[in-house]
């Protein structure tokens, strides 16, 4: 009921803020997905990243005095829902948030023509990475290729993976089949047996067939590529299958304190893979704290906001104001355009004096982007369940870059081929 | 190829046979569970030939009922009592709102109804549950949560309490609804109506009552099959999308046929499980119980159209 009454006070805030002073400014839009199969994943997130604008809009006034006009459409995580999204906020729109690699992949070839900048943190096609190719994309900070490179890295720390078995169970699904292409290749060069174990969108929640093959298979390692209700599905299943949790590490969106909280100690030892980290005594917190909860303006609620989803989402808001901040200083104006935002994006530098004056240390490795570089490969921490909440388990590890971009040039290429005429960042001199 | 297909699948059951046993739990608990969402949908269609497509987001809304109330601090046992008082409210409801004023129509647009009931559970339980991953109140509701660990063949069999106790409660509330259909004067009714609708409203069975009584029966499978597969994974609306592993059931089972469902719930766990394990994972990639139930029943359906235990239709023309 306390979630209803929240609801429906946000909803009349809402229609309230929407018909007065918010109607004009920089419209975001964010295709969410606070319904369906995924909306456990997505709640957090997108309280988060909505939580960070309100601030800005209730602290400062918005970005450079113009309010953040950012509006949520539902998705429910369907590729075809989030194109009509897209369609539908396209005309006002300074970026796309499209949420779900395979939206992204859908809403790709659309955003060259009307040029929209996608912002896609974390996830989305990797190659997305190569600016050259991809004018009007960004995966900051870190692409799916990066999130492999840093866990296999993490577990050659704990020993030669030259020999060994490692599992990678997926969802069967654009998400989590993208890094197949890198662990692929770091298979045959590393000499480790990769097990690819699909895991279809009907079967997240009943996997024994797929950890009955874990229990045949004896993998060395199982790394996890699970969102939403798969990585609940897939942890219990790995306790009743007694797998060595200390072997099983997941990509970041498998690292949910909700998702842990259902087997709770018995989880001790599962590992994720990080580019963001709660950290409540960041400025931003008591900000947030101040203008949000006190006032009640928020739906988020203070367990979830001290976890890392919610943290995540502030970091994604962060990356997108912090795009539009660098250009209005750039154009010398408030109100921006979506190219001008996709200059923006191209220009991040958040350095660690950057993030400690937004308020935001600890919560996000320090990266910058350029023409060529769209996604930053910022590094990440590998984060660990203690029982309880999650920890972390390592310092940044960064991805293993050189490798990675000799694969995001081949495929970005390989993808420019198959959508010819597809139109190259010339400007691009780097 | 041969081999792969015709011998070495079998070798390895001969093999490892505590794997293979676990193979066959693990089928056997989905396929108790499959049952469940089956009988669902067999009960009502058999007393009103409505085909309905709710039942997976009842499964859901009872699950995320029952966890709810106990978030406010209301007992575990007191919770389920409460929980059926909504499931039984809904059943009323539907059958004012949404079925009396629909008798007589099509069966398409009866169907039609239930996926607008499945759409209206969807928004309202999200909006006064939220969409959030839930803990099932397991241990609070006395579900035992440890494993019984077995070494036959000396190898290794590992069977979840929650497990056993989903089985026992299962095959239990299957015996009790065939005792209510066969023994009591209501299930009777229930079969009557299901069997011919004219001649039973001829001697003076209630469609009202009948139809409240079964949406409430399906409710109460649905509070089941959610306390069973919440305390699997968790309780979300993902949970939804188990109901449609219920559909090749009710293919191969037939649609009218409660020993339908139950066989047929049964065969496909155990036989998507034993294929998926010894031929999906070997020869095709995995994944294949995403398809292979719908497989069987297709080929089933090839033979007998009415399914396994289906009733046949002869119409003269």
């Amino acid at each position: 009921m306390k979630h209803f009454t929240r609801l429906a006070a946000a909803a009349a805030l809402g229609a309230l803020m929407g018909g007065t002073a918010l109607a004009e400014g920089l419209y975001t839009p964010n295709l969410a997905y606070r319904t369906g199969p995924f909306a456990a994943t997505g709640i957090p997130i997108m309280n988060g990243q909505k939580d960070y604008m309100e601030l800005l809009n209730a602290r400062d006034g918005g970005i450079g005095g113009v309010p953040v006009d950012f509006e949520e459409c539902e998705t429910g995580y369907s590729t075809e829902k989030g194109v009509e999204c897209y369609e539908k906020t396209k005309g006002r729109a300074i970026v796309t948030q499209p949420w779900s690699t395979g939206i992204t992949l859908q809403v790709l070839p659309k955003t060259n023509v009307d040029e929209i900048p996608i912002l896609a943190p974390g996830y989305g096609f990797s190659p997305m990475a190569d600016g050259k190719v991809f004018k009007w994309a960004f995966n900051t900070p870190l692409s799916y290729w990066d999130g492999a490179s840093i866990i296999l890295e993490y577990l050659s720390q704990q020993g030669d993976l030259k020999g060994k078995k490692v599992a990678f169970l997926h969802l069967d699904h654009p998400f989590g089949k993208e890094p197949l292409p890198y662990l692929e290749m770091k298979a045959e060069s590393q000499g480790f047996e990769l097990l690819p174990i699909p895991v279809g969108l009907k079967e997240m929640q009943n996997q024994s067939a797929q950890w009955l093959q874990i229990r045949r298979e004896r993998p060395d390692y199982v790394i996890m590529w699970g969102w939403g209700a798969m990585n609940a599905g897939a942890i219990t299943e790995a306790v009743k299958t007694k797998f060595p949790m200390e072997n099983m590490l997941g990509v970041w969106w498998a690292g949910h304190d909700a998702d842990l909280n259902l087997v709770g100690e018995a989880g001790k030892g599962y590992k994720s893979v990080s580019w963001s980290f709660p950290n409540p005594d960041a400025p931003i917190m008591a900000d947030l704290q101040k203008y949000l909860v006190e006032p009640g303006n928020t739906l988020s609620n203070p367990e979830e906001m001290a976890g890392v989803f919610y943290s995540r989402g502030l970091v994604i808001s962060m990356m997108l104001a912090e795009g539009i901040h660098v250009a209005q200083a750039h154009f010398g104006k408030g109100e921006i355009s979506p190219s001008e935002l996709r200059w923006g994006l191209e220009n991040l530098n958040l350095t660690e004096e950057r993030l400690a004056e937004l308020g935001m240390t600890g919560m996000v490795p320090p990266f910058s982007t350029s023409c060529a570089n769209h996604t930053g490969h910022s590094g990440g921490w590998i984060l660990e369940w203690d029982g309880a909440k999650f920890t972390k388990a390592s310092d940044l590890i960064m991805p293993d870059s050189a490798a990675i971009a000799e694969l995001e040039e081949a495929k970005a290429k390989e993808y420019a081929e198959a959508n010819a005429p597809w139109p190259m960042n010339d400007d691009c001199k780097m | 190829m041969l081999n792969e297909i015709f011998i070495k699948p079998f070798a390895d059951m001969v093999g490892a046979p505590d794997f293979l046993l676990q193979v066959l739990w693990e089928g056997l608990v989905s396929g108790i569970l499959y049952a469940l969402i089956a009988l669902g949908f067999v009960l009502i269609y058999r007393s009103s030939r409505i085909f309905n497509f709710a039942q997976g987001i009842m499964v859901v809304f009872a699950a995320l009922t029952l966890v709810g109330l106990h978030a406010m601090g209301v007992p575990a046992w007191i919770c389920v009592i409460l929980t059926l008082g909504v499931m039984f409210v809904l059943a009323v409801t539907i059958e004012r709102v949404v079925l009396r004023p629909l008798v007589g129509q099509p069966d398409i647009i009866l169907f039609m109804a239930t996926i607008g009931i499945t759409l209206f559970l969807i928004g309202f339980g999200e909006i006064i549950f939220g969409g959030e991953n839930k803990v099932m109140i397991t241990s609070e509701l006395g579900i035992p949560t440890d494993s019984v660990l077995l070494e036959p063949w000396g190898g290794l069999l590992i069977l979840e309490q929650k497990d056993i106790t989903a089985v026992v409660v299962a095959a239990l509330l299957v015996v009790a609804l065939l005792a209510f259909l066969n023994k009591t004067r209501m299930g009777r009714a229930i079969r009557a109506l299901g069997d011919d609708h004219q001649a039973a409203l001829s001697v003076g069975i209630s469609l009202q009552t009948i139809w409240v009584l079964v949406w409430f029966i399906a409710g109460i499978i649905a509070l089941v099959t959610g306390i069973a597969w919440g305390a699997r994974a968790g309780v979300s609306f993902a949970l939804e999308v188990i109901a449609y592993k219920a559909l090749p059931v009710l293919m191969l089972g037939g649609l009218e046929s409660i020993t339908g469902a139950i066989v047929g719930g049964l065969m496909i766990g155990m036989l998507e499980k034993l294929f998926e394990i010894y031929w999906g994972q070997p020869l095709l990639g995995g994944n294949t119980e995403t398809w292979f139930a719908f497989m069987l029943a297709l080929i089933v359906l090839l033979f007998r159209p009415q399914g396994l235990f289906g009733e046949r239709i002869i119409e003269r023309v």
